[in-house]
C-alpha cells in the first residue's frame, strides 16, 4: 500500500474500522468516459496493453477498445462487450463480474483458453480472465494492493452501465 | 499533481456531477485529534526558504500546480441534509449531499 503523506489519512486506512466506527454511508458515483478514460490512460506504462479506451452504452454495457501484445500472435486489437454482473455484497457475493457478450471470436476464445495459465500468471492476484468473463474478486484485489484493511467496510458494491457514464453504487459500513 | 485530479480540476469537476453520498460518518476521537495535530503543525510551520541564488540559472523556471480551490467545488454542493453532534469518543456527521448535474 502507498504510504499517504497525511499521518490522518495513513492511520484512518491503518485502521479503518476502528477509525470510522459507526460509520453508514451510501455512495453514488458516476464515471464519465471521459473521466474512465484518464483514470485508464494513468495506468502504469509497463501494463502489455497499448491502448485501452473504454466506452459506456445504455442497456448496462459496456465496450472496451484495446490493443495488446498477445503470445503468439503479436499484436491484436480488439473491441469487446462486457455486460456487468451482479452487485458484490459481502461476505456471500465477492466477485465483480463482467460478462463478454461481443468482440472475441472462435479464435480469440480459442486461444484464450489454451493459454489460460499463462493469462493467469501474468494478472494480478483477484483477477480472472476467460473467454467468457471477466471478473475480479475484490477483497482479494484490495488485499494485492495493500488495503485489506477496508475490505470488512464494504457491505455492497454495485456497477452498471448507462450511456457515456458508468454509475459505481457503493454502501459502506462499519460494525 | 496525479493526472486524474488535474483533468477534474481542469474540468470544473464537471466529471462528478450527479455523485451522491447520504448516511452518517462517524469519526473517532483518536483520528479528530491526529487531524487537529496535523493541522496545527502544517500552520506554525516555517515557511520554506528562498532558493539560494546561484550563477547558473536553471534552463527551465520550475513550475508547481497551484492547489485546487475548495470554493470551485463546493459551489456545485447541493446539501440537503448536515447535522453534526458528538457521542462519547466520536464526531458524527449525518449528510446527505449531491453534486449539481
Amino acid at each position: 500500500m502507498p504510504i499517504p503523506a497525511s499521518p490522518t489519512i495513513a492511520s484512518l486506512l491503518r485502521t479503518p474500522a476502528a477509525a470510522l466506527a459507526g460509520t453508514d454511508l451510501r455512495i453514488s458515483l458516476p464515471l464519465t468516459r471521459s473521466l474512465l478514460n484518464e483514470v485508464l490512460a494513468a495506468r502504469p506504462p509497463d501494463t502489455p496493453v497499448q491502448q485501452l479506451l473504454i466506452d459506456p452504452e445504455s442497456g448496462n454495457r459496456f465496450r472496451v477498445h484495446l490493443t495488446a501484445h498477445a503470445p503468439v500472435v503479436g499484436s491484436v486489437t480488439r473491441r469487446i462487450t462486457f455486460v456487468p454482473g451482479p452487485a458484490v455484497a459481502f461476505p456471500d457475493q465477492p466477485w465483480l463480474r463482467f460478462d463478454i457478450v461481443d468482440g472475441l471470436g472462435f479464435l480469440d476464445r480459442s486461444l484464450i483458453s489454451l493459454l489460460q495459465g499463462q493469462i493467469e500468471a501474468r494478472l494480478p492476484q483477484g483477477v480472472e480472465l476467460t473467454s467468457k468473463y471477466l471478473r475480479l474478486h475484490v477483497p482479494a484485489l484490495l488485499t494485492h494492493l495493500g488495503y485489506q484493511q477496508l475490505v470488512p467496510l464494504i457491505r455492497e458494491l454495485d456497477l452498471h452501465s448507462e450511456a457515456n457514464r458508468l454509475i459505481l453504487q457503493l454502501h459502506l459500513k462499519t460494525d | 499533481m496525479h493526472p486524474v485530479l488535474q483533468h477534474l480540476i481542469d474540468n470544473d469537476f464537471r466529471d462528478l456531477a450527479g455523485s451522491r453520498v447520504e448516511g452518517q460518518l462517524s469519526l473517532s476521537d483518536d483520528l479528530i485529534n491526529l487531524g487537529i495535530h496535523e493541522l496545527l503543525a502544517q500552520l506554525t510551520a516555517p515557511a520554506p526558504a528562498p532558493p539560494a541564488p546561484t550563477e547558473v540559472p536553471s534552463p527551465k523556471p520550475q513550475t508547481t500546480t497551484p492547489a485546487p480551490d475548495p470554493r470551485a467545488l463546493l459551489g456545485k454542493l447541493d446539501v440537503e441534509k448536515l447535522n453534526y453532534r458528538t457521542e462519547t469518543g466520536r464526531t458524527i456527521v449525518e449528510i446527505a449531499c449531491a453534486i449539481k448535474n
